[in-house]
């Protein structure tokens, strides 16, 4: 049974990139065993987002002000394919961190 | 989705503004976005850049959100020397695209598989050579739809 994790992808419109992010997000951690479900917004949403549900960790290609306590990781690195293996070693490890 | 009216090589600008403001208003006489699409890309690039340092030279993504747009389109241009972008998500950092790929995206959701697909070509390093040595926008046109209208 894959472990659920619940992301929220960031990007300055909310429409094409953190959709972009998103995809690839779900296709990197289903290789890892895990079920991931994302929520796709622009960086003025971040606060908003958390104080209405729990996320295990947040991929930003737009700055974000405040991750609201929730590991955040500059996703930019996927967009591009160059840095995916680091993004997804960090972000096992905050999972793992959390006992996910 | 790709038309070879949206596609421009040695484009020849000074500025992102003047890049951006070309190919909104191709976008707009295509009839694939609204008016009101060219002065909000140009608005968004400046809060939130989309230059790239993708896997073959610099590239850049201007787009915004979806109520200026009317059907997915995207256009390439090729320039004919670099122009200073900021990078997507670390607006101080410079970048210099030689080519850049603006996107009308209307549902994003709905879109979700041409996004990957335009993600895809975005990592593809001899597809992103090939673009930038093209000698004629059908050149382009023919490398670019297989990849993009599946």
């Amino acid at each position: 049974m894959a472990t659920r994790i619940k992301i929220l992808s960031i990007c300055g419109s909310g429409v094409v990139t953190s959709n972009m992010v998103a995809g690839k997000l779900k296709d990197l951690f289903a290789e890892k065993g895990y079920d991931a479900e994302t929520v796709e917004a622009n960086s003025s949403e971040v606060e908003g987002c958390c104080s209405r549900e729990h996320f295990d960790l947040i991929a930003y290609a737009s700055p974000i002000s405040n991750n609201c306590g929730v590991p955040a990781f500059n996703a930019i690195g996927l967009i591009t394919g160059m840095g995916e293996d680091e993004f997804m070693e960090e972000a096992i490890e905050a999972l793992h961190k959390a006992g996910k | 989705m790709l038309s070879r009216n949206l596609i421009r090589l040695n484009l020849d600008v000074k500025s992102k503004e003047e890049a951006i403001r070309i190919l909104a208003e191709d976008f707009v006489e295509a009839g694939v976005v609204k008016e009101s699409f060219v002065d909000a890309v140009l608005e968004r690039e400046q809060e939130s850049p989309t230059a790239l340092p993708a896997v073959a030279y610099d590239v850049a993504i201007p787009h915004t959100v979806s109520a200026h747009v009317i059907t997915p389109a995207m256009n390439v241009a090729v320039l004919k020397h670099p122009v200073e972008f900021q990078q997507m998500g670390s607006p101080d950092v410079t970048l210099h695209p030689q080519v850049l790929f603006m996107l009308a995206i209307s549902d994003p959701k709905d879109q979700l598989s041409l996004l990957r697909r335009i993600m895809k070509m975005l990592q593809n390093k001899d597809l992103l050579n090939q673009i930038r040595a093209a000698k004629s926008e059908d050149e382009i046109y023919g490398l670019l739809k297989p990849v993009i209208e599946v």
